[in-house]
């Protein structure tokens, strides 16, 4: 069992990496990678057809990203056919390149929706649950409390559904729903109150000195300096300055939440345990995505951009690229040494 | 030690006030047992103790609460959780989280404990309550009694010297509440616990008790042990009426207790009861060889079962044998297998909405009925549902009968407990069906609601219409049924008369019946009524 | 007080316009929409800022209010949104339709904005969770679902200014906002996705699209993919709402004391 951080970790270098290339080989490499992992914990959770089902998915997107763009974009020199150009939106060319383009963008999405259900199945509700940041303490409250009381909540429904339905409520309008809504909706915040007495007896309460303005405006700065980062880097200023931008905005963010989260009192039970290979994964991962980063940014990389504008050619295929392209198995390679 | 000087509340928008002027000292390791009727201020002055009252609840408070050295009023709920563990009275309501662990965990994280500590407290007090079997399970898997002990086990895990109960049993069945309370008192005595505990059915602590306080309807408060208290509560358990019946003193407060009275001094025994049907009504529901499986299990096995009109049928079982899977069964919200009539029409043969046309049924939490703006408009939809005329009714007349006609254009919510029940009763028999289902009706009522339910029952059996009640309280049913049924592992396993019922099926017995065993009573009031005439 | 509410405005002027820019970006910026690089950062750094700005509403919300009375209230509501979220699929007809906006019009419209947002993003997330589903696109969700809670606060200030409480136009204007929030919460999400699919690139290599080009693009991806969703949704908004809004309010108002976060106080006699 590779540790819930270390799965997020994985989850963020695979997201940058995914959304920073344009290169379909790359990215079918990516779901190819994706999609090995994928089966291999489907199956650990005796779960069948997962591949199947997914792929029929992720076909599904490519194809209508693939028409989206290939109707509604007529750039391109590699004409198929053309529609009247007096149809509104959809007339003119329809090319191979805004085919392929739309394509790419389906395996871009494609690829991001695997990653996510591969964290479904990698991480069960209490860990992620447990993985909201100490600086939300009362947020992954609300979260608890709502997925521990939503089973008794269909259960009630059901109850009241039949008290009416004998009392000759037919089920039929709309309408015929509020003799179920209402009473379950005033049972429920009843049962808030008590559940709210519940907590309050058992000594929680607001930290009160969590609640910092300074903290807020930290946080608001540092949005701001991702977003101007984020426009400087739109508009082509030098490198450095809106890098250096974009750093400060994230950590100004990390910091902030830290220090908050630092100063709440209360004491956590759960804790996961860090194994060896833990450990050696975050520093593989880590590496992977810094090393990434240089690269691409210093232009190493130029492979990830492929565009098939204006003629269709063959994507430039660099081993690099490869080797990041399968930060995908990581998971699997460490877990075969499980 | 707690002490309460002059102690004076009052809720928030109310003009009066709930506790007045109490001075109540608490010696430390005692239990006391708190009774009283509803809305008497139990509750509030048990809140009072943890600082629920007046911090969570607001309000305005006077007066002095001293805890073990602490003042809740001013140190607040947090502080106080340290010192003062509470359990409430609804199982599940309460768990904040869904696997025992992580609920019993929570006091002990809000308070920063360490973790290495917190180890040590949550294993030994899962051993205490023997709920280390169930540390990994979700808590709405568990019966209400593990629930409970669930509950007690969280309050208890950060070392509380008081432990605070607010009718805690009160929504269980006898066998898990018996349970509970035994754990409870082991853990008084292991952990030196100063306890709390308020009970509407005062025969299961009665043994235990060392101290009664009892907040009377007159706003006065009696406080002291058993024997001076008792004489003047009104409404006592049966033991204790019988125990006045013969002027015993000191009152006998276990069964065990109970001294042997010499025959010549007991009322002839007559064993013609007053307990049979009045009435000799037609067969209004048949059941014959009724089979109900769920999710491949079998829930109910051939059952056989009959119900009279002008009767009232009690039905009893232990939690989980069946009797609401039967109830649902007869109504046909579930599928099941052999031959009901109703009206001496099988059931296949007719449609749902004519089924429900004659049974009405109370499901266990009333309020799940009630949605509309007044009481009238209650009565209003389920004539509307049923398509009758809504202009036929004499609306006040009929709700005179439930003691609601006042109440006529009152918001149902605003209504006590027992109106409420009342209230969804009218609206479940307006259109006048002539069988009625209840399923445990008398949960967490006190006394008052009970006679008016009873008086309601009697009401509906001189019209000729079949009760059939579901529940556990064998006291409540010992003076109402003519008919006892006992359902256990889905098969009836007992159809007969009370008299039969409460004297020798164990589990079931009545405290009259255990106390004078051989004699056909079952109620306190049998032992003067045995020259009533019989039919 | 004055100045906490004009910071309090500030505030959330100054994220929304945050959230709102990035969202317009593929429109205003003529980079957006050029072949070049630039076009796959889009995705990234609009989903990042709208993260952020969700993250900062999250954050600001829950300090100035989670007691452990309204985390309960806000539980118990977002445990019941979730289970209407069920009832998606259980209903027939056109997809889009979802019960969900009612409750959170309500609760932003009767308890303030942070509540209201608090429970359009919470609402989202925990039936992500329960249904095994946290897909890419739940922070969109999340943050669409906080707006519209939030943005019912708002129509205190009309009903109050006209006089329109308890009268029947207060639904009125209630459905009327669900009916525009049905369209708008679609409108958003594809605003959000859109740069996924590429922003509508140019109609050349070498030069890039008009703004209003762009904006025709956009236009025409939403209207195939997802205008008869977001109408569905519209028309099923305002019938939950016409029917049930006003019981639900009323309930609202009897529970609105007894969840009191400020506390009444103690006062001795």
């Amino acid at each position: 069992m590779i540790n819930s951080s270390i799965w997020i970790l994985w989850t963020v270098a695979v997201m940058v990496i995914t959304l920073s290339i344009r290169n379909p080989f790359y990215l079918i490499l990516v779901i190819v990678g994706l999609f090995y992992l994928g089966h291999r914990l489907a199956r650990q959770k005796n779960i069948s057809a997962w591949v199947l089902s997914n792929s029929r998915f992720i076909l599904t997107m490519i194809l209508l990203s693939t028409l989206i763009n290939g109707l509604f974009a007529h750039v391109g020199s590699s004409v198929l056919f053309t529609l009247p150009k007096g149809w509104p939106l959809i007339g003119g060319n329809i090319t191979t390149e805004s085919l392929v383009y739309g394509a790419i963008n389906g395996l871009m999405i494609g690829a991001l929706y695997l990653l996510f259900n591969i964290i479904n199945l990698a991480l069960n509700i209490k860990q992620i649950t447990r993985l909201i940041p100490r600086a939300f303490q009362p947020i992954a409250m609300v979260v608890t409390i709502a997925l521990t009381f939503f089973p008794s909540i269909q259960q009630r429904t059901q109850e009241i559904k039949e008290a009416q339905m004998i009392r000759g409520n037919q089920m039929k309008k709309v309408a015929d729903w509020l003799p179920i809504l209402i009473p379950l909706l005033v049972s429920s915040l009843e049962n808030a109150i008590l559940l709210a007495e519940s907590m309050t007896a058992r000594g929680f309460h607001k930290q009160a000195n969590l609640k910092a303005p300074l903290a807020l405006v930290s946080l608001i700065l540092a949005a701001f300096a991702v977003f101007s980062g984020w426009i400087l880097q739109v508009y082509r200023y030098p490198r450095p300055i809106y890098i250096t931008l974009f750093l400060l905005g994230s950590g100004l963010t990390v910091l902030t939440l830290f220090t908050i989260g630092k100063r709440s009192k209360i004491t956590r039970y759960h804790q996961e345990s860090w194994r060896l290979l833990d450990l050696l994964m975050g520093f593989l991962i880590t590496f992977f995505l810094v090393s990434f980063a240089y690269l691409a940014l210093t232009d190493r990389l130029l492979s990830l951009n492929f565009s098939p504008y204006p003629r269709l050619t063959l994507p430039r295929i660099q081993t690099l690229g490869i080797i990041f392209s399968l930060i995908t198995l990581l998971p699997s390679i460490i877990s075969n040494h499980d | 030690m707690i002490n309460f000087k002059r102690l004076s509340y009052q809720y928030p928008q109310s003009s009066h006030k709930v506790l007045d002027n109490v001075t109540i000292d608490i010696p430390a390791g005692t239990l006391t047992l708190v009774t009283g009727a509803s809305g008497s201020g139990k509750s509030t002055l048990l809140r009072c103790i943890n600082g629920l009252v007046p911090h969570f609840s607001g309000g305005i408070i006077s007066g002095e609460i001293q805890v073990f050295g602490s003042d809740p009023i001013g140190e607040g709920v947090a502080v106080m959780a340290g010192k003062v563990g509470f359990v409430f009275q609804e199982p599940e309501a309460q768990f904040v989280f869904d696997t025992v662990e992580d609920e019993i965990v929570f006091s002990l994280e809000n308070l920063g404990i360490s973790r290495a500590d917190m180890d040590r407290r949550i294993n030994e007090v899962l051993n205490e309550l023997d709920l280390s079997g169930l540390r990994h399970r979700k808590t709405n898997t568990l019966s209400g009694g593990e629930q409970q002990k669930v509950a007690i086990a969280s309050a208890l895990v950060a070392q509380p010297q008081v432990l605070v109960l607010d009718e805690p049993t009160s929504q269980l069945d006898p066998i898990s509440a018996d349970d509970v309370l035994k754990f409870m008192l082991a853990l008084k005595t292991q952990r030196k616990l100063t306890v709390l505990i308020s009970e509407h059915r005062l025969e299961r602590l009665l043994p235990y008790a060392d101290l009664i306080l009892n907040l009377s309807e007159d706003k006065t408060i009696q406080f002291g042990d058993p024997q001076q208290v008792l004489p003047e509560i009104v409404q006592v358990p049966p033991i204790i009426e019988i125990a006045r019946k013969f002027g015993l003193s000191p009152l006998p407060l276990k069964l065990e207790t109970f001294p042997e009275i010499s025959t010549d001094l007991l009322p002839s025994s007559n064993a013609q009861s007053n307990h049979s049907p009045k009435i000799e009504g037609e067969t209004l529901l048949s059941v014959h060889n009724l089979n109900t499986s769920f999710s491949c299990r079998t829930i109910l096995k051939e059952i056989n079962l009959e119900i009279q009109g002008g009767e009232i049928l009690v039905l009893m079982g232990p939690n989980g044998s069946g009797k609401t899977t039967f109830l649902r069964s007869v109504l046909k919200l579930i599928p099941s297998s052999g031959e009901i009539y109703l009206n001496g029409v099988d059931i296949q043969n007719l449609h749902f909405s004519e089924v429900i046309q004659n049974i009405a049924y109370l499901p266990q939490n009333p309020n799940d009925l009630l949605f509309a703006e007044s009481v009238i408009d209650e009565l209003k939809i389920t004539l509307k549902n049923h398509g009758q005329d809504l202009t036929l009714i004499n609306y006040s007349e009929f709700l005179d009968h439930f003691g609601l006609a006042e109440k006529m254009d009152q918001y149902p919510r605003d209504l006590s407990v027992g109106e409420r029940q009342r209230t969804a009763l009218a609206a479940i028999t307006i259109h006048d069906p002539n069988i009625i289902f209840l399923d445990e009706p008398t949960r967490g009522l006190d006394y008052h609601a009970k006679r008016s339910l009873s008086d309601l029952f009697y009401q509906w059996r001189e019209q000729g219409k079949a009760i059939l009640l579901v529940t556990h309280d064998v006291e409540f049913a010992a003076h109402l049924a003519d008919r006892v049924a006992v359902l256990e592992r889905g098969q009836i396993i007992f159809v007969g008369s009370p008299t039969n019922a409460f004297t020798n099926i164990h589990g079931y017995q009545t405290q009259t019946a255990q106390l004078f065993p051989n004699r056909g009573w079952i109620t306190p009031e049998d032992i003067e009524n045995t020259t009533k005439p019989t039919f | 007080m004055i100045t906490k509410k004009i910071f309090s405005l500030l505030f959330d002027f100054f994220v929304f316009s945050l959230g709102l820019m990035s969202l317009l970006a593929p429109f205003i910026l003529p980079q957006a929409r050029s072949l070049n690089q630039q076009t796959a950062t889009f995705p990234i750094m609009i989903s990042l800022i709208l993260g952020l700005c969700l993250l900062i509403m999250i954050f600001e919300a829950q300090y100035s209010l989670l007691d452990s009375k309204m985390i309960a209230f806000l539980a118990v509501l977002i445990a019941i949104n979730a289970g209407l979220r069920f009832l998606e699929n259980a209903i027939p007809g056109p997809g889009g339709f979802s019960p969900i906006f009612i409750l959170i019009i309500l609760t932003g419209y009767f308890f303030g904005s942070r509540i209201g947002f608090l429970m359009g993003t919470m609402t989202l997330l925990v039936s992500g969770l329960i249904t095994g589903g946290i897909g890419p696109w739940l922070p969109g969700q999340m943050i669409t679902a906080g707006w519209v809670g939030q943005s019912a606060a708002l129509l205190t200030v009309f009903v109050t200014k006209l006089g329109w409480k308890g009268k029947p136009i207060e639904v009125g204007l209630l459905a009327a906002f669900g009916a525009l929030w049905g369209l708008l919460y679609g409108v958003i999400m594809n605003l959000w996705f859109w740069p996924f699919l590429g922003a509508g690139v140019g109609q050349t290599f070498t030069q890039t699209v008009s703004a209003t080009e762009n904006l025709q693009r956009y236009a025409a991806y939403y209207l195939a993919t997802s205008l008869v969703w977001d109408i569905s949704r519209s028309i099923g908004n305002v019938l939950i709402i016409t029917i049930m809004a006003k019981p639900i309010l009323k309930i609202f108002q009897r529970f609105k004391l007894r969840f009191s976060f400020e506390n009444q106080g103690v006062t001795a006699l």
